[in-house]
Parts: C-alpha cells; sequence; structure tokens
C-alpha cells in the first residue's frame, strides 16, 4: 500500500513540475503564445498539488472510484508482477538500444530470437521462423517495399 | 440528380472499375490491419499509379482502400491493443479489455458491424448532403470551431470516471494533454513553445506515436505480467460465436450506433478537426449512455457499447470528411488532403463542379465506400474465428512481435529516431497512469482538440474582436457544452433516487 | 594470319583501355544500383509529388538504368532533411534530395539548428519557379492597389510566421503602408481558402500555382505579385514597386529570390565531379522529355527548370546580404513549420 501512494504522489509531483515548467517558460514569451500555456498552466499546477495532497492525506485505495480505463491485473503475485513488469520495462528499452545499436534491419529480428529464446523459453523451431518471419516482414515491406530510411546502427558507422 | 445516383452505382459494377476496387480493397484491409502503415500515407505512394486509370477507376481504388481503413485497425486495436490506426485508438479501450475476457469474438463482430453501420451513414449523409453542404460548411467559421473544440473538452468529465478523486484526475489528464499539444512553433508569433532546440519537435508531437506508446505499452506490459495468452484462462468455447453476438450487440444498441455514426459523420463534415478527434467523442458519448455509475464503471473494462461508438464513429467520418474535400477543396482530413492530389491528377478541379457536371463521379465514390465496406465486412467474418484465437497464443510468442509492430508503426510517422523516443516517453506516461488510475482518454482529447482550440480562438478575437461570442451557432455549441458537462450528473441523479425509493 | 590475330588483339587492348573508363562511368556506375531521392517532406505534398515523377522518368536518362526511389524525411520544414544531405548521406551518387527553397533565407538568417552550407552541396538544378502572388476576394470593390490603399482594413488570413502566406503580406504591411491586418492560425492554406469563401477573411498570399485553380473559378483575384512572373499574372503591380524604401525594397528581393528555385535537388557535398556531371545532365535530359512534361502537365505540376549554375547563383544572392541586413530580414521572415 505504501509503495502505491508514493507511485500517485510521484506522478502528480512531475506533473506539477511540467505545469510549473510551462508557466516559468511562458514569462519570456509575447502575451498572445503565453496565454494560452497559463490559461492551462495554473489550473494544471493547482489541480496537481491537490492531488499531491490528497495522496498524502488519504491513502484508501478503495474509496478513489475507478477511472474509465482498464486496470493492471491484481490476480497475479505482486512480488512477481513486479519483476515481470520490471523485465518487460527492460526488454523495451533493449529494443531500442539494439535499434540505435544495430539499425532497425537487423535489430528486428535480433530482438525477436532474444526475446523467444531468452524471456520466453521457446524452442528452437518456433523462434527461429519467428525471426526468419520478421526479418522477411522489416526487409520485404519495410525495406524494399516502402524505402524507409533506417539510420545505420552505431556499430557500423564506427567502422565506415 | 437521381439518375446521377443510380449511374454511379452502375459505373462502380462495371468490371474494370469492381476490379480496380478489389485491388484497393486487399490493399486496404492490410494497410489498416498493420500499425505505421499510415492510410495516408499508402494513398500518397498509391497516387503515382493511378495516372493511366479513368476518374471513376481511380477513386474506386483510392476509396476502396481508404475506407476500410478503419475497419480493419479496428481489428488490430481489439485483438493488440496497438491502434491499428490514428483512427482507432478508441475502440482499444472496450476492446482489447473484452479480448482479454475471452470476448474477442464479440468484439470485432461489435467493431466490425458498427463499422459497416457507420461506413453506410457516412456515405448516406454524404449523398443527402449534396445540395445542403455549401451552406452546411460555410456556417462554420473559426468562432464555431472554437466552440467545437470546447463541446469536446467538455466530454472529458464523462470521460473521467465516477467520484470526485476520478473527476480531479480526469481533468488533470485533460490538462496535460492540451499542454502537450502546444509543443512546437507558435502561429501567432512563431516563437518555438517546449521543444528545447530539438528541430524534430519544431512541428508539435505527432498524434500516432503519442497513441502507441500511450495504449499499446501499458497493454503489453500487463500481457507480460499475468503470463498467459491474451484471453487469459478462460475456456475457448466464447470466441467462434462471439462475432454473432458482437453484431447482435450492433442492433441492440441500435440508437446508439447511429447516434454515433452522426457524430463521426458531422465532425468529418467540419474541416479542421481532424480525423483523432471522432472517435473520442463518440466513446465520450458512449460513457454517457451509461445508466448508473456502476455501468460507467464498466467501460475501459469491456463494455461493448465502447467498442460500437469508435468503431461507428471512425467509418462514418470518412464518408463525412468526403463532403468538404469534394465540395469545396479543402480536405477534411489528411487523408483527403492526399485525395485532393488525385483529383488534380485526374485534371478534376473540386468545388462546385463536383456537384454539377460530374454528380455522377461523386455518387460513384459514394458506392464504392459502400460497397467496399460490404465486401471487407463480409469477407472479415470468415476470419473473425481463426484471428480471434490469435487471443489464445502464449503472451511471449506475442509480445516481440507487438513490440515490433509498435515500434515500426511510430517509427513511419517521421521516419525520425524522435518517434521512437516519443513512444517510449508515453509509454512509461500510459503504464503510470494506469498504475495511478489515471484514465487516458481526456489526455487524448486535450492533445488532440488543444491546437483547434488555440488557434481559433486567436482567429476568432482578432477577426472578430467579442462579437463573435454572440453568433447563433456559438451560443448553441455554448449550450450543447454545458448539457455535456451536465447530462450525466442528471441521468445518474435520476437512478440514484429511484433506487432509493424502491428500498425505502 | 597471325599479324592480323595481333593487330586484332591491340586493337582490342586498345579500345579496352580507352573505352573503360567511359563504360564503367557510363553504362554501369548505376547498373543495378538505386538511387536514392531524399524529400524533406511528407508523403503527398508538393515537393513529394514532384520527386515521385520525377522518380517515375528519371531511370531512363541515367546510364544504367537505376531503380529510382523515394524516401521521405519531414520535420522543421525539411531543415532535418537538409541536414541529412548534408552530413549523413554517403557522397557516392545514390542519394539526392529536395528541400524547401527558402531554406536559402533559414541559413542566412542563422536558424538554429541549420547545419548545412548550401553552397556546398552540388546543385543538380531547380524543377521549377514559383510566383508568389497576392488574392482577394472577387466581390471585393478594390481592383487596384491604390484601391486597396485606401480601405480601412483588408483582413488577410495566414498559416503563420514562417510560411509564404504571412511572411509576404507581413513584409507588404510594414514598408506599403496597405492597411492589413494579419490573421495567422489557419491550419493550411486551403483552409485560409474556405476562410475566404466563408467571408471570414479578405484574402491571402501564396504559390501562384496552388492558388490558380481559384483565380480560375473566379473566387479570388490577384492584385499583387513578387518578382517572379508567370503566365497570365505578367501585369500585375510588384511588391518591390509599391514601396520607396530601400530596405524594404531589399528585403522584398531577399524574400522573392528563392522562389525561383522553388523546387531544388542537390547531391551532397564531396560527391565525385563525373557523378554530379552524369546526374546534371541526366536532370538536363528529363526535364526536356515529352512524356514526362505531358504528366506533369496533366498533374497541373509547372516545369521551369534552372540549371545548376543559375541556382547556386540565386542562393549566394540570398546568402552575400551583409549581416545588418540578415538582421532586418529575420526580423520580418520567421523560418518555421
Amino acid at each position: 500500500m505504501k509503495s502505491v501512494f508514493n507511485l500517485r504522489f510521484l506522478l502528480a509531483l512531475a506533473v506539477a513540475i511540467i505545469a510549473g515548467y510551462a508557466l516559468y517558460a511562458s514569462l519570456y514569451w509575447p502575451f498572445r503564445t503565453a496565454l494560452f500555456p497559463r490559461v492551462i498552466g495554473v489550473p494544471l499546477l493547482a489541480l496537481s498539488l491537490v492531488e499531491m495532497l490528497l495522496c498524502l492525506v488519504s491513502a484508501e485505495k478503495a474509496r478513489e472510484g475507478h477511472a474509465v480505463d482498464f486496470e493492471m491485473t491484481m490476480d497475479v503475485d505482486p512480488l512477481v508482477a513486479r519483476k515481470r513488469t520490471l523485465a518487460i520495462f527492460s526488454w523495451t528499452l533493449g529494443f531500442m538500444a539494439l535499434i540505435l545499436l544495430f539499425g532497425f534491419t537487423l535489430a528486428v529480428p535480433l530482438f525477436v530470437f532474444l526475446y523467444l529464446k531468452l524471456a520466453g523459453k521457446e524452442g528452437w523451431v518456433l523462434s527461429l521462423s519467428m525471426t526468419a518471419l520478421s526479418w522477411l516482414t522489416m526487409e520485404g515491406l519495410f525495406n524494399r517495399l516502402l524505402h524507409l530510411p533506417f539510420p545505420e546502427g552505431w556499430l557500423f558507422s564506427l567502422w565506415t | 440528380m437521381l439518375d446521377a445516383f443510380v449511374q454511379g452505382l452502375l459505373v462502380v459494377l462495371q468490371w474494370q472499375t469492381f476490379l480496380v476496387m478489389l485491388l484497393g480493397i486487399v490493399l486496404g484491409f492490410w494497410v489498416g490491419l498493420l500499425p505505421g502503415l499510415g492510410g495516408s500515407t499508402t494513398l500518397a505512394l498509391m497516387l503515382p499509379f493511378i495516372y493511366k486509370m479513368t476518374p471513376v477507376e481511380a477513386f474506386a481504388f483510392l476509396l476502396g482502400m481508404h475506407s476500410v481503413v478503419s475497419t480493419t485497425g479496428d481489428i488490430t486495436s481489439v485483438l493488440f491493443g496497438v491502434p491499428g490506426e490514428g483512427t482507432t485508438a478508441a475502440t482499444i479501450l472496450d476492446g482489447h479489455a473484452m479480448a482479454k475476457k475471452g470476448e474477442a469474438g464479440r468484439a470485432l463482430g461489435a467493431a466490425l458491424m458498427s463499422s459497416l453501420v457507420g461506413a453506410l451513414v457516412g456515405a448516406f449523409a454524404l449523398a443527402l448532403a449534396i445540395p445542403v453542404v455549401r451552406p452546411l460548411v460555410l456556417t462554420f467559421g473559426a468562432p464555431e470551431l472554437f466552440m467545437l473544440a470546447v463541446v469536446g473538452i467538455a466530454f472529458i468529465s464523462s470521460l473521467s470516471g465516477q467520484g470526485g478523486r476520478a473527476l480531479l484526475r480526469g481533468f488533470l489528464a485533460g490538462l496535460l494533454g492540451l499542454l502537450i499539444a502546444l509543443v512546437g512553433q507558435d502561429p501567432q508569433a512563431g516563437v518555438q513553445r517546449f521543444t528545447f532546440s530539438q528541430l524534430y519537435l519544431w512541428g508539435g508531437l505527432d498524434l500516432i506515436p503519442v497513441l502507441v506508446g500511450l495504449f499499446a505499452v501499458p497493454e503489453i506490459v500487463d500481457l507480460a505480467v499475468r503470463g498467459t495468452s491474451i484471453a487469459g484462462e478462460l475456456p475457448q468455447g466464447n470466441l467462434g460465436k462471439g462475432a454473432w453476438e458482437g453484431v447482435k450487440d450492433t442492433f441492440r444498441h441500435f440508437w446508439l450506433t447511429i447516434r454515433c455514426s452522426l457524430i463521426g459523420t458531422f465532425i468529418g463534415i467540419i474541416p479542421g478537426l481532424g480525423g483523432g478527434v471522432a472517435q473520442w467523442i463518440a466513446y465520450g458519448h458512449a460513457v454517457q449512455a451509461a445508466r448508473d455509475s456502476k455501468e460507467r464503471e464498466g467501460f475501459g473494462k469491456g463494455d461493448v457499447r465502447g467498442v460500437l461508438g469508435p468503431g461507428a464513429a471512425n467509418n462514418s467520418k470518412e464518408g463525412g470528411a468526403l463532403i468538404p474535400t469534394i465540395a469545396f477543396g479543402v480536405p477534411g482530413s489528411s487523408a483527403m488532403a492526399i485525395l485532393l492530389g488525385a483529383f488534380f491528377l485526374q485534371g478534376l478541379a473540386p468545388g462546385p463542379d463536383m456537384l454539377d457536371k460530374h454528380l455522377t463521379l461523386t455518387f460513384s465514390m459514394v458506392w464504392t465506400m459502400v460497397i467496399a465496406n460490404i465486401i471487407t465486412v463480409a469477407t472479415s467474418f470468415f476470419f473473425l474465428n481463426q484471428l480471434a484465437k490469435l487471443t489464445l497464443v502464449r503472451g511471449a510468442v506475442l509480445i516481440p512481435f507487438i513490440l515490433f509492430l509498435a515500434f515500426i508503426g511510430s517509427y513511419t510517422s517521421n521516419n525520425h529516431l524522435g518517434d521512437l523516443i516519443v513512444f517510449l516517453f508515453f509509454g512509461f506516461l500510459g503504464y503510470f497512469m494506469i498504475r495511478c488510475n489515471w484514465p487516458r482518454a481526456p489526455l487524448v482529447l486535450g492533445f488532440v482538440l488543444g491546437k483547434i482550440a488555440e488557434n481559433n480562438f486567436y482567429i476568432s478575437t482578432i477577426r472578430y474582436g467579442s462579437s463573435w461570442l454572440l453568433r447563433p451557432v456559438v451560443l448553441i455549441l455554448v449550450l450543447l457544452t454545458l448539457i455535456v458537462i451536465v447530462y450525466p450528473a442528471i441521468r445518474l441523479g435520476k437512478r440514484r433516487s429511484a433506487p432509493s425509493e424502491k428500498t425505502a | 594470319m597471325k599479324q592480323l590475330k595481333t593487330k586484332l588483339w591491340i586493337l582490342a587492348c586498345v579500345l579496352f583501355v580507352i573505352g573503360t573508363p567511359f563504360l564503367a562511368l557510363g553504362a554501369s556506375y548505376y547498373e543495378g544500383k538505386t538511387l536514392t531521392i531524399v524529400v524533406g517532406y511528407k508523403p503527398g505534398g508538393g515537393y513529394d509529388r514532384y520527386a515521385r515523377l520525377l522518380a517515375k522518368y528519371l531511370p531512363k536518362h541515367l546510364p544504367g538504368n537505376p531503380t529510382v526511389v523515394i524516401q521521405n524525411m519531414p520535420g522543421a520544414n525539411s531543415i532535418i532533411g537538409a541536414n541529412h544531405i548534408y552530413s549523413v548521406a554517403k557522397p557516392d551518387g545514390l542519394t539526392i534530395g529536395t528541400f524547401n527553397n527558402a531554406l536559402a533565407t533559414a541559413q542566412l538568417t542563422k536558424v538554429e539548428g541549420v547545419k548545412f552550407d548550401l553552397t556546398k552541396f552540388a546543385w543538380l538544378g531547380s524543377l521549377a519557379s514559383d510566383a508568389v502572388i497576392m488574392v482577394i476576394r472577387s466581390d471585393l470593390p478594390y481592383k487596384t492597389v491604390d484601391d486597396m490603399r485606401k480601405a480601412k482594413e483588408i483582413v488577410i488570413g495566414t498559416t503563420g510566421p514562417g510560411s509564404s502566406t504571412h511572411d509576404f503580406p507581413s513584409i507588404l504591411k510594414e514598408f506599403t503602408g496597405l492597411n492589413f491586418k494579419l490573421v495567422p492560425g489557419y491550419s493550411s492554406s486551403a483552409d485560409v481558402m474556405l476562410a475566404i469563401e466563408r467571408k471570414e477573411v479578405d484574402g491571402r498570399a501564396g504559390s501562384y500555382d496552388s492558388i490558380k485553380p481559384f483565380i480560375d473559378r473566379g473566387l479570388v483575384r490577384p492584385v499583387i505579385r513578387n518578382r517572379i512572373s508567370a503566365p497570365g499574372i505578367e501585369k500585375l503591380p510588384v511588391d518591390e514597386e509599391l514601396t520607396k524604401d530601400p530596405k524594404g525594397r531589399a528585403i522584398m528581393a531577399v524574400n522573392a529570390a528563392p522562389t525561383k528555385i522553388y523546387r531544388p535537388y542537390v547531391a551532397p557535398p564531396g560527391t565525385p565531379a563525373d557523378v554530379v556531371k552524369i546526374l546534371r545532365s541526366a536532370f538536363v535530359s528529363v526535364t526536356k522529355d515529352t512524356e514526362f512534361l505531358a504528366e506533369a502537365k496533366k498533374s497541373k505540376m509547372t516545369i521551369d527548370y534552372a540549371l545548376p549554375e543559375e541556382a547556386l547563383k540565386v542562393v549566394r544572392e540570398v546568402l552575400n546580404q551583409p549581416p545588418e541586413m540578415a538582421q532586418e530580414i529575420g526580423k520580418y521572415i520567421k523560418f518555421g513549420e
């Protein structure tokens, strides 16, 4: 419970900081440019401070009411959930890193293979065929057909 | 006019035109399905191919492709929680939630059927509006557009959820969305706002990376955490039969579907509102249809009405958007802007001529939209059962695939690494919002309406001083705003008093 | 017999030695390769359409008939694309690019983020020139500039600073005393046109090519043009003639100059001279290709090819403005999205 309210507090705090920054930046702008940022920023700052306060004062999750949105699944043991969440975030950021290092065309099949093998612990046949499929899609559709500009991976530009 | 109506149909049914339209449909089917293969981009890529076609064939091809995109985009949204198109993101909220409850088939059936209804309403409106379109579009100037944006923003209250706290967070999300919309160069003085010296941000944030991040990432995280397939540990029986249930749902809530189609058409007709708006306002309206607070809270967690609304609206708006494009040469959406290029390629000038000399061609466009959607929905129904089975596949196998689609989908927005960074940023934001019980829909609403509100506000005030506040349509819209804000409260108030009488 | 054979061999060797350079550069340079045209805008816009048309006909005019493909790199009004062609694209003749003609002004006024020097590109020419004109709604009583001067206020809709819709009238307003009221904020020039139909605004400025259909339809009437002329608007008063202020004239001239090279094409700096030569001659011949011209005409794209030397001259003209001038220009011509 404590960790939950910490997270809510932090989000509200982050939003308050964003609102504050917006108001600060608008000080340097001509009137028309600054009007909307201020009209939006002031209530944003005020409301986020209210939210922060409420997070500190009352940590009752049950009374909060539900947002019109989905909620993270509760069926899984929190520790396992946390581990898996961190894992998936690391994989996502890892994918980004692969794209930066190797370039899109190589990063995609590489990621697919690594994830299926390491995280999914899937068999070789499945992993390799999915990898091949993803490589085909990247190369065939996005590269050959659409000619999307993919920047070279950093590793390759070190060479040339 | 009646003979042009009939002529339009006959001309589309000629075998060359029909064939070319089928080609467009096949193309559009895949474009909608794959995130990142945007409808507008593909339209632009297809332009060089229409050079040798006759006008009827050219538009049958392009519109055949384009009108299908919003339909199949809903499929990706429902199954994977990744928006297949920028216009199909709202379908994720309830559609994907239903998939997670094992009701993928039902959600798909509802999405497809409502898409068909929406497309038909949009096409019908296009046909009917032809005589009145000019005065209609000319009445909506900058003041009215500003008020429309305000009406849209008022829907935040409906999309927030029940209770004061939920409302607080809804407004926080909405205001944050409005603020984010201001990133980029300000059109009043040319000042760069919140761009941190990044060239990439000069034009502001693009909708697609924001949507894909906001919606796809939390779903991916949830899938990873659950460790199961999308549909979870539920019995498989439901999936196939579900599609038919979804169709029945569309007719069970027929008037809602029609109303949302009309909303979509209307928003499409008014140039300047853009494609992202219709689905969210329709969703907001669908939420308002909830009869009590318990039902309200069911939205976002698998209420079929949350699929019907956006499903209908994102198709009907295309019919609506065609109207100003044809009648004025002003595109009603970004895809229409490209379609305009097609007009010129064919040597046609959009404007009064299209409603006069070339009326048959205009009607052939209407028929193309109708027939293309019927064909797509009918064929999709054959695959629905197989598609729904994808929700039974192990999460670990789907995740790399979904991440791949999310990354590449965001990238094709600007072909720039900045797209990926925006995607990741909003991915994290979306996740934290879910964890902290902040609704995401208001954020998106604020984001798509922010610039419209600001620009039209300034145009109105610079041009008209303060007299624009007293224009008749503006006053009507002010009233509408109040109704939108107050309506859910009244409805719930009525319901609350009724049960308490029963228990008394 | 043996002598003949030897002679033939010698002849073959000689031909081989002389012919190879031509073969190597000519037929086999682009053989089996792909030429990429980088466009600084999203698909569907004017620059993109010109590039795609070019991509369709250019292969025929390049020895080796390579495939020509388009890559879109939008952002910051094509500054991102221009930066890419300048420093990231390999100077091997396999990448060329097109971007906003007004980048010369951006470089002159030292816009933040500009990382290129236009004079260092290997210029290939410009496919078209364009005139910027100002039009007002036909039902308004003003027929000449003098009429307009008498008006209390003429409302001009624009899309914001940094576009021709805004800069042209803003400079006119400042230096010619015309009573323009600028209303910025429209999302595109098409929206301004609609606003004109709605009588929300009275007029707009912009590229002649894009406004022409509306003039033909009778919605608007052209009243002023910049120094670039085009068939149909030769007789219009030129903006520079409407002011006596030399500073104003200079600013208008600098604003107008780049529109002469409205659709510029370049190769990255450092592309080998012989490759640039091949590309240049390809451009010259494609712009004479009758099929190319016919399709361009049908799609309402004017072709008015400017040679690389001319293009470079125009660019230098803009860039050689003295720093004080550059500062003044920066006040009126803001660069934007």
